[in-house]
């Protein structure tokens, strides 16, 4: 139960994160599944603030080959 | 790391990928280039970082390594985007890419301190009240043990009763 309710913590929020670095792929990994979507809010707890700016670093990410576009 | 200056001058991070179809060696004179199209464009570059090879998340015109090279730059021109166009000229650069950052101010730094100490503050608290509550539960624990000795203590002197009884 612990878990579940910190989880459900905006990481960014709780971190005093406002800039979201897109160079950090091991963070920005876990906000994504296995199939390399970006998790939904709800799942994540991620507050729709930062939610915008994850999707950016995500994106960001991608471009520069720090992360994947689909599962290989 | 980038430096704070107070003249706000637009500051930009660039990332770029070096295929490792070049060898390290290779590597600096390409940085170098990189470095004189900033210039030469009337940027100012503030920070120069090699992550060295690293393995890309998905093959790029076939290559799976790629040497990361991070460079932040000052630059107050209307358009960043000639180093951008004057980067994609260049062959041994697989990919790239340039974003805005924006220099924190001795406030931002200010603020993201009293920020930060207040979550330290609030985390500590948290941490005080778990330890309390544990050590709450441990007394009560403790309290049931005695509990459970003193209605130990209590069988025995009831049978010591009874063996009196007995013996009446
Ligand atoms: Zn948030």
């Amino acid at each position: 139960m612990d878990i579940i309710k910190k989880e459900k913590k905006c990481h960014f929020c709780v971190n005093n994160i406002n800039e979201i670095d897109y160079k950090d792929a091991e963070t920005l990994r876990r906000f994504i599944n296995s199939y390399m979507k970006i998790l939904p809010r709800k799942r994540t707890g991620t507050c729709s603030w930062h939610q915008r700016k994850l999707a950016t670093a995500i994106k960001r990410a991608r471009v520069m080959v720090l992360l994947p576009f689909i599962r290989r | 790391m980038s430096k704070t200056n107070t003249s706000r001058i637009p500051h930009y991070e660039l990332l770029y990928i070096v295929s490792n179809k070049f060898t390290e060696d290779e590597v600096k004179p390409i940085m170098k280039k990189v470095t004189d199209i900033i210039n030469n464009r009337g940027g100012k570059t503030t920070l120069i970082e090699e992550w060295g090879k690293k393995r890309l998340a998905y093959p790029v015109k076939n290559f799976s390594h790629a040497y990361y090279v991070l460079a932040e730059f000052d630059f107050e021109g209307e358009k960043v985007e000639s180093i951008d166009r004057d980067l994609r000229m260049m062959s041994e650069i697989l990919r790239h890419q340039i974003v805005s950052k924006r220099v924190k101010t001795a406030e931002d730094i200010k603020k993201e301190k009293e920020i930060s100490q207040k979550i330290a503050a609030r985390k500590e608290k948290e941490a005080e009240k778990e330890v309390k509550e544990t050590e709450k539960k441990e007394e009560k624990e403790e309290e049931k043990k005695k509990g459970k000795v003193d209605m130990g203590e209590l069988d025995e002197k009831l049978d010591k009763i009874l063996e009196t009884d007995d013996l009446l």
